[in-house]
């Protein structure tokens, strides 16, 4: 961690959502939903289409401001900080449709994530001091490495404006990891992904939570949620409609109504 | 890697032409382009950071390029200001100036942005107008030149093409950077840039501040080369004129621009039918380069070679390696 602000944050402090609120206009999309990621947890997040998941992703990623309740990682609030102050504390994210630039190459898009740890600035890069060289060094061969490690080691490269489907969100992992997060939290993942793509995506998962980082797992795709997930929640219509264990979760008669189905 | 490596040889052999071009120009009137050429590539290559890489749409860098002209022209004629020091002093102004539009206006959407910067151009034309007695008003102000050695004209082209390279290397070392990615997820997707951390208004008012200061230094040689400027030097077309180079050129790149540069430039006055055209030959070739290679002039062979010997992408199922991830997150902390 280099940042200076994320050495106020101690180590092992979890990224917490309390009783957070959000309304847009006359609609309540979240209502005094609780959430505690801790790291080394994949923590599940389910429930049916417009239930919430992807506005508490958003407030804890800073895209939106919650109208009532609290975002804190360990003490630090959060409510109000950018989402690239986030980025630098070690929040990263995917998105469920994956938003990567298409004339760099997988390489190049992998090296933006580490954005958070190059101090060079804009004169000091123009005048080609030899810092940003070094740092743009660092972030080409960790890149490297986590490329291959997700699997992208063939594309690395290629436009990314030419992979298929399953590289771009496997690309979009590698991306979030370059920044050497503390949580990151994926907006549907599995989403397209072949049966053996999505046994790759949960050994990555598996790696991560050993790893230390804490995942938010927005998902459609339930057994893989209640295989891979340490705790799942579970969302309907904007309330938390259970929090527990996958087994807990899976067998909650009101889930089972709302979302899984006899 | 082979294409990045053509690139370079062919900007090697750019740079060796452009540095012997006073020995091999035919007339006074080539060196004249290609000073001409320099002075607007001076301004080009500074905006080509925030049009070609931040893909922020500014039409109106002929505001900023007239300010360090006339800078240039007010601070060595009448106040007698060493040249080499009023250049400098052009720069600073139009690096401030390109702060103050830049603030409020770089927070505007694309479309409003743009015609914020074309709203200065016009005010600054007019300003112009309005302060004779500083600028001459219509009828415009005499403009010194550079001492010796740079008082020949192949002096000055020497000058002009030092700074036109000094430019382009500033460029380059952003444009490969860290920095110059983000300018490019800026361009691309915003919310990427803010998820991975990239200050968005300040990065853009950065390449902004860098693309003034450019215009200032462009804006002082400009003067100098034309020895005369009236508020007419100035039009609104040549504003448009930089924009269309980069477009044409192709965004997210320096070779292509500056390729884009040369040939609006020179064509026209080299190839006399094509100057009878004007205007009409520079909308065929904007029509032609965006309908036809949208990726602009600079990847045309890259697009060519491509079409004719196509490298079809072979499909590999994505085989994680987790042992090597593992190493890979742990030698994060």
């Amino acid at each position: 961690m280099s940042p200076a602000a994320a050495a106020a944050v101690q180590p092992g402090a979890s990224l917490r959502a309390v009783a957070v609120t959000r309304r847009f206009g006359g609609i309540t999309a979240l209502d005094g939903v609780s959430l505690e990621l801790r790291p080394g947890e994949v923590h599940g997040l389910i429930g049916p289409n417009g239930s919430g998941k992807t506005t508490l992703l958003n407030l804890l990623s800073g895209y939106y401001e919650p109208s009532e309740g609290a975002i804190a990682l360990g003490n630090e609030p959060l409510e109000r900080a950018p989402v690239q102050r986030r980025a630098r504390l070690g929040i990263g994210r995917t998105f469920q449709k994956p938003r990567l630039l298409p004339t760099l190459t997988v390489l190049e898009n992998t090296m933006l994530g580490a954005w958070p740890h190059a101090r060079a600035g804009f004169v000091e890069t123009a005048f080609g001091l030899p810092r940003a060289a070094r740092e743009d060094q660092a972030a080409r061969s960790r890149a490297t490495e986590l490329l291959h490690g997700v699997g992208l080691g063939h594309a690395v490269a290629r436009r990314a404006n030419l992979l298929e489907h399953a590289e771009q969100r496997f690309l979009e992992i590698a991306r979030a990891l370059a920044a050497r997060p503390r949580f990151v939290l994926l907006d549907e993942p599995a989403g397209g992904l072949s049966t053996d793509e999505i046994d790759h995506l949960g050994g990555i998962l598996g790696t991560l939570r050993e790893a230390g980082i804490g995942v938010l797992l927005v998902e459609h795709h339930t057994d893989f949620v209640f295989r891979v997930c340490d705790r799942v929640t579970a969302l309907d219509l904007g309330r938390m409609i259970r929090e527990g264990t996958p087994a807990e979760v899976r067998h909650d008669p009101e889930v089972i109504r709302v979302y899984l189905g006899a | 890697m082979s294409a990045e490596h053509r690139r370079l040889g062919l900007a090697a052999l750019l740079a060796l032409g452009a540095a012997t071009l006073p020995f091999w120009a035919a007339d006074q009137y080539q060196l004249h382009l290609a000073t001409l050429i320099a002075a607007y590539w001076v301004l080009i290559g500074g905006l080509n950071l925030v049009v070609g890489y931040a893909g922020q749409l500014s039409i109106g860098h002929v505001g900023l390029l007239s300010i360090g002209a006339y800078a240039f022209a007010i601070l060595a004629g009448k106040a007698g200001l060493h040249p080499a020091l009023a250049v400098a002093a052009s720069g600073a102004l139009c690096g401030i100036a390109g702060l103050l539009l830049g603030l409020p206006s770089l927070r505007l959407p694309g479309f409003y942005f743009a015609m914020a910067t074309m709203a200065v151009a016009l005010i600054v034309g007019e300003v112009v107008l309005a302060q004779g007695e500083l600028t001459g008003g219509g009828v415009g102000l005499p403009v010194p030149g550079f001492p010796a050695p740079f008082d020949s004209p192949a002096g000055f082209y020497w000058l002009t093409a030092a700074a036109a390279a000094v430019v382009t290397w500033l460029t380059w070392n952003v444009a490969r950077r860290m920095q110059g990615r983000g300018l490019i997820a800026i361009r691309d997707s915003v919310v990427t840039a803010q998820a991975v951390g990239v200050p968005v208004l300040g990065a853009k008012l950065r390449a902004f501040v860098f693309s003034g200061v450019c215009a200032g230094v462009g804006g002082s040689l400009f003067a100098a080369l034309q020895s005369y400027i009236t508020p007419d030097t100035f039009h609104f077309e040549l504003s448009l004129f930089f924009f269309v180079c980069i477009i044409i050129g192709g965004r997210g790149g320096i070779l292509g621009p500056f390729l884009g540069v040369v040939v609006l430039t020179a064509l026209p006055e080299l190839v006399s039918p094509l100057a009878k055209l004007g205007n009409f030959f520079y909308g065929l070739l904007l029509l032609a380069v965006v309908l036809v290679v949208p990726e602009g002039i600079g990847r045309v062979f890259e697009l060519v070679a491509a079409r004719l010997k196509p490298r079809p992408v072979e499909s590999v199922p994505v085989q994680p390696d987790l042992p090597r991830l593992a190493r890979a997150l742990r030698s994060n902390r």
